[in-house]
């Protein structure tokens, strides 16, 4: 953080991420009713105006501070504490790899690497910990959403092991 | 439908025979709330896929139950760590933790459990036999007024709940135009859906609230390692001393009393939350007491007045949802969702077609906090005993568990996606100061705003001054102005009077 910055001074980049995705989004909104006949379009336009006035006058704003000397410009705050960035970041990623393996997996398992892996790069050092903490919460999950509440996740080889075990037992 | 005194009591009745379902939810409730960050809406979307799986009336009684004690709970670490476990607790840190810093944590606590229950006893029991003419205010109330309420509650939302007006607005406009993604309410043609088929039938509320709240919050959480700091004292008095401070405690009973109404008042404007209440009863019984300045050094009326306030609020939040059909705030927000997905009506057809249901939520609320009363004072002497949950638990925890609520309603893999586009949406907005309450109501509000505004112009034969054909409609647009007016005009002032323009 360089030492000019005084309190008065806003910093303002990431801020405008919100807006101008907002005006993006209205943009593409308007486009995908403009062959709709004039009733239908009514309530889109309308919102659409309402978000993009909004944001110009957020613009306005920020161009008055602008022209005023009172902005910094970054985009850093968006990632928060640098130490700890990637290990964010992973987090992120596996979320990602959850949603891509949830179905191939099943509920238990893909929770299971998920909490495993998750606690880990949120900042639990000891793996066996983290194996127990995902063990037991996955097994806690399976036995309320899925045994006790019968939801309907998909099921991977977990459950056709447990149901296995099941129908040999019976 | 009117409810008599008989009809009252059987009410009370039938909610305690839900105590099974009220006291897990209320020491649910009250380690969630003693959680930093953690809100009772949060919770609430943890346990989503019980509360979609139960009955409607099982389904609300818990919700209200953890709602009323998440509350009381947001208490517990404001004041014994100078972290409020909710926002509303905010206030309760400025004379609670001086209070635990001199040894008198017990006090404190008891302090504020008997100004929370005493607080939610009185303005349940004043919202049950106020609730059969709110529920009148919705008959005045037809498309035009409608289109002028939602605007109304998102714009109060924006100036009171956002730190930044147009930030707010920005945040509520957003969430209209998410909400208003889908098949059109006439030609049913999808807009704006990217062609993905999982959002033609609109944005599922269930992922895009998980999203907006849960997914961002563990995000945010993974900046720290641990949500509340370690080392805090931990006196635990006698059992006879525990006694003497709960009932010392009542000594304030006029100020729980007038801060609790206020705290209700508030509340039953859309977007005016708990954290607002606490903070206007904080000033004000500074204001009307004998020893203002002792506020701030570990004053009792400090901690008594916020926490009736901001108990007052979670009755009050249910109103407009009841009466009128929007969300008083974030959590009546989840409530609504989850009251959509059991196909049960707002506002007055809620009254006509169920009115169990509605009376009962209020009647859940008060037997939620007789409960709590027999329930935790004994607690009192233990509550500070709450230890300080890890972040690398938490936060894969909420992001695993309620990815699973995401999936529930709809069974559709699509939505866990839906859900982290709109965490990733809540964590940018979180980041840089946009409201994500405000981009959630506005989603809710989205379709239901676009159908009046239709139906409205329908009427009127394409007339837009049809919106200011009503004389309530007109008051409300005054009101809508004087909200928007109202900040930048104060901090107008507020500069003038610093650079001595005016005294």
């Amino acid at each position: 953080m360089s030492d000019d910055k005084s309190p008065d001074r806003k910093q303002v980049g990431s801020d405008l991420i919100i807006p101008v995705a907002g005006i993006c989004y209205a943009i593409y909104y308007v486009s995908s009713v403009w062959s709709f006949p004039a009733e239908a379009q009514r309530s889109g336009f309308f919102l659409a105006g309402l978000l993009v006035s909004l944001c110009l006058i957020f613009f306005i704003r920020i161009g008055v501070q602008m022209a005023r000397g009172r902005v910094d410009w970054e985009f850093t705050a968006l990632l928060g504490p640098e130490q700890g960035r990637w290990r964010r970041l992973g987090f992120v990623a596996l979320i990602g790899a959850y949603l891509l393996t949830f179905q191939a997996l099943g509920f238990t398992l893909a929770t299971f690497a998920f909490l495993f892996i998750g606690s880990i790069l949120a900042g639990l050092t000891s793996v066996r910990r983290a194996a127990s903490f995902a063990a037991i919460a996955a097994i806690s999950g399976w036995l309320f959403f899925i045994v006790l509440l019968g939801t309907r996740f998909p099921l991977g080889p977990f459950e056709a092991l447990v149901a296995q075990v099941v129908a040999l037992w019976k | 439908m009117e409810m008599n005194l008989g009809g009252l009591a059987e009410l009370f009745l039938y909610s305690l025979s839900m105590w099974w379902v009220i006291i897990p939810a209320v020491f649910v409730g009250i380690l969630m709330g003693a959680i930093p960050g953690f809100a009772a809406h949060n919770t609430i979307i943890m346990l989503l896929p019980l509360t979609l799986a139960v009955d409607v009336d099982v389904a609300l009684t818990f919700m209200v139950a953890l709602y009323c004690a998440s509350h009381l709970g947001g208490g517990i670490p404001a004041i014994l760590l100078n972290i409020p476990g909710t926002g509303g607790a905010a206030a309760t840190t400025l004379d609670g933790y001086p209070m635990a810093q001199q040894g008198k944590a017990s006090k404190a606590l008891a302090l504020s459990f008997v100004a929370s229950i005493v607080a939610g006893l009185i303005t349940s029991g004043v919202t049950l036999f106020m609730l059969q003419y709110l529920s009148q205010v919705g008959f005045y109330i037809r498309s035009v007024e409608m289109v002028v309420v939602m605007l109304f509650g998102l714009a109060l939302i924006a100036a009171i709940a956002a730190k930044d007006m147009i930030k707010g607005l920005i945040a509520g406009s957003l969430g209209l135009m998410l909400g208003a993604m889908g098949a059109d309410h006439i030609y049913a043609t999808p807009r704006g859906t990217f062609g993905f088929l999982e959002l033609f039938d609109g944005v599922p509320l269930v992922p895009a609230l998980i999203g907006l709240f849960a997914i961002s919050e563990a995000l945010i959480m993974l900046e720290t390692r641990t949500i509340a700091a370690t080392g805090s004292a931990r006196v635990i008095p006698t059992w006879g001393e525990t006694f003497r401070e709960i009932l010392g405690a009542f000594k304030h009973w006029f100020l729980m009393l007038w801060t609790s109404l206020l705290g209700l008042v508030i509340g039953v404007m859309p977007g005016a939350g708990a954290s607002i209440a606490a903070f206007v009863a904080y000033q004000q019984a500074r204001v009307f007491s004998k020893t203002p300045e002792k506020f701030g050094t570990g004053h009792e009326q400090g901690v008594v007045a916020p926490e009736a306030a901001n108990n007052g609020v979670t009755t009050g939040t249910l109103v407009p949802l009841l009466a009128i059909g929007v969300p008083g705030g974030s959590t009546a927000a989840v409530m609504m969702v989850v009251l959509q997905f059991h196909g049960v009506p707002f506002g007055p057809r809620l009254f006509v077609q169920d009115p169990i249901l509605a009376y009962g939520v209020i009647m859940s609320m008060f037997v939620a906090y007789v409960f709590m009363l027999v329930t935790l004072f004994p607690l009192t002497r233990y509550l500070s005993r709450i230890t300080v949950v890890a972040n690398y638990y938490m936060a894969p925890m909420i992001v695993a568990f309620t990815l699973v609520g995401a999936f529930v309603p709809r069974n559709f893999t699509a939505d866990l996606t839906i859900a982290v586009a709109f965490g990733i949406i809540g964590y940018v907005a979180r980041k840089t100061g946009y409201n994500v309450a405000a981009i959630l109501i506005g989603v809710i509000l989205g379709p239901l705003l676009e159908r009046s505004f239709l139906l409205s112009m329908r009427i009127s034969g394409g007339d837009i001054t049809v919106f200011f054909s009503s004389t309530i409609g007109n008051i409300l647009w005054v009101l809508l102005a004087a909200t928007l007016l109202a900040s930048p005009s104060i901090t107008l002032l507020r500069k003038m009077r610093r650079m001595g323009d005016i005294y």
